[in-house]
């Protein structure tokens, strides 16, 4: 097992119970997908304030109900392709808010330059998600690139809890970057693979 | 894509720039590591954080040496 799949196994045992007591208390995915949201808003006013590690405590618990939203709909026979989208649409507000509460922390501190950084580091993790959904709309499968939602999550937190949110917002922007260009590239030579050959 | 023709080292890039690994695969580990080693061990002045304070353990080195 790798490191980062044992560490997986360690958090997936707490995330176990508290799917349990979701299903037995048989509460909506679209419900907790909903709550997460709101938690996560919550995040980002901290993130705002500068008070990162309570935004670090308050991310663990929005992503919890991130985590598990997808599971509870399992469990609960609940799956539906509206709930798809709608844990799509919440997550992107989600993401964009925790952005946004960077933004006003870096504008009130008067750092023009970590204001462009967080903003760039927004507009590509959008796109991250924007270019895998619009390719998987060509081609069957789009799963490129390394920063998807759950290594930029992890890294908010990381950067939050250890106080090391610039250098998380340089490693998300670059990464986001090639991530892009990544799903761009791959979804180019598909298409371009699969149309066929001119006849001579 | 087949990257057979490039050198090792390049073939490293390539595969980093071009990721189609799965989570908790070692490569997967690897790119954790690299990108913790960064956040934790640049010092927070190279980068003009706002709000980090502390010279990362790169620039403890940096001082002890110096």
């Amino acid at each position: 097992m790798t490191v980062t799949g044992a560490i997986g196994a360690i958090f997936l045992f707490p995330l176990r119970l508290i799917i349990d007591a979701a299903v037995a208390l048989r509460i909506h995915p679209n419900v907790l997908t909903f709550v997460g949201v709101l938690i996560n808003a919550a995040a980002a006013w901290a993130l705002a304030l500068g008070r990162f590690m309570l935004a670090g405590v308050i991310m663990t618990i929005a992503n919890v109900f991130d985590f598990i939203d997808g599971k509870v709909a399992q469990e609960l026979k609940a799956v539906s392709r509206f709930g798809g989208f709608w844990d799509s649409v919440i997550d992107r507000f989600s993401d964009i808010s925790l952005f946004i509460g960077l933004i006003y922390l870096y504008s009130r501190l008067g750092r023009t330059g970590y204001v462009i950084v967080a903003a760039l580091a927004m507009m590509f993790s959008i796109m991250t998600s924007y270019t895998r959904a619009r390719a998987e709309s060509l081609i069957p499968k789009c799963k490129v690139g390394f920063m998807e939602r759950p290594e930029r999550i992890v890294l908010f937190m990381i950067g939050a809890f250890t106080n090391r949110m610039a250098a998380v917002l340089w490693v998300i922007l670059v990464l986001s970057i090639v991530t892009v260009a990544d799903r761009i590239f791959y979804t180019w030579r598909e298409l371009n693979s699969a149309e066929p050959e001119p006849i001579a | 894509m087949s990257v057979r023709f490039l050198s090792l080292p390049a073939r490293i890039v390539w595969n980093a720039l071009f990721w189609t690994y799965d989570r908790a695969t070692w490569q997967y580990d690897l790119m954790v590591v690299a990108i913790l080693a960064f956040v934790w061990l640049t010092p927070p002045e190279w980068l003009s954080d706002p709000m980090a304070s502390g010279p990362g353990l790169i620039g403890y080195f940096a001082q002890w040496i110096r």
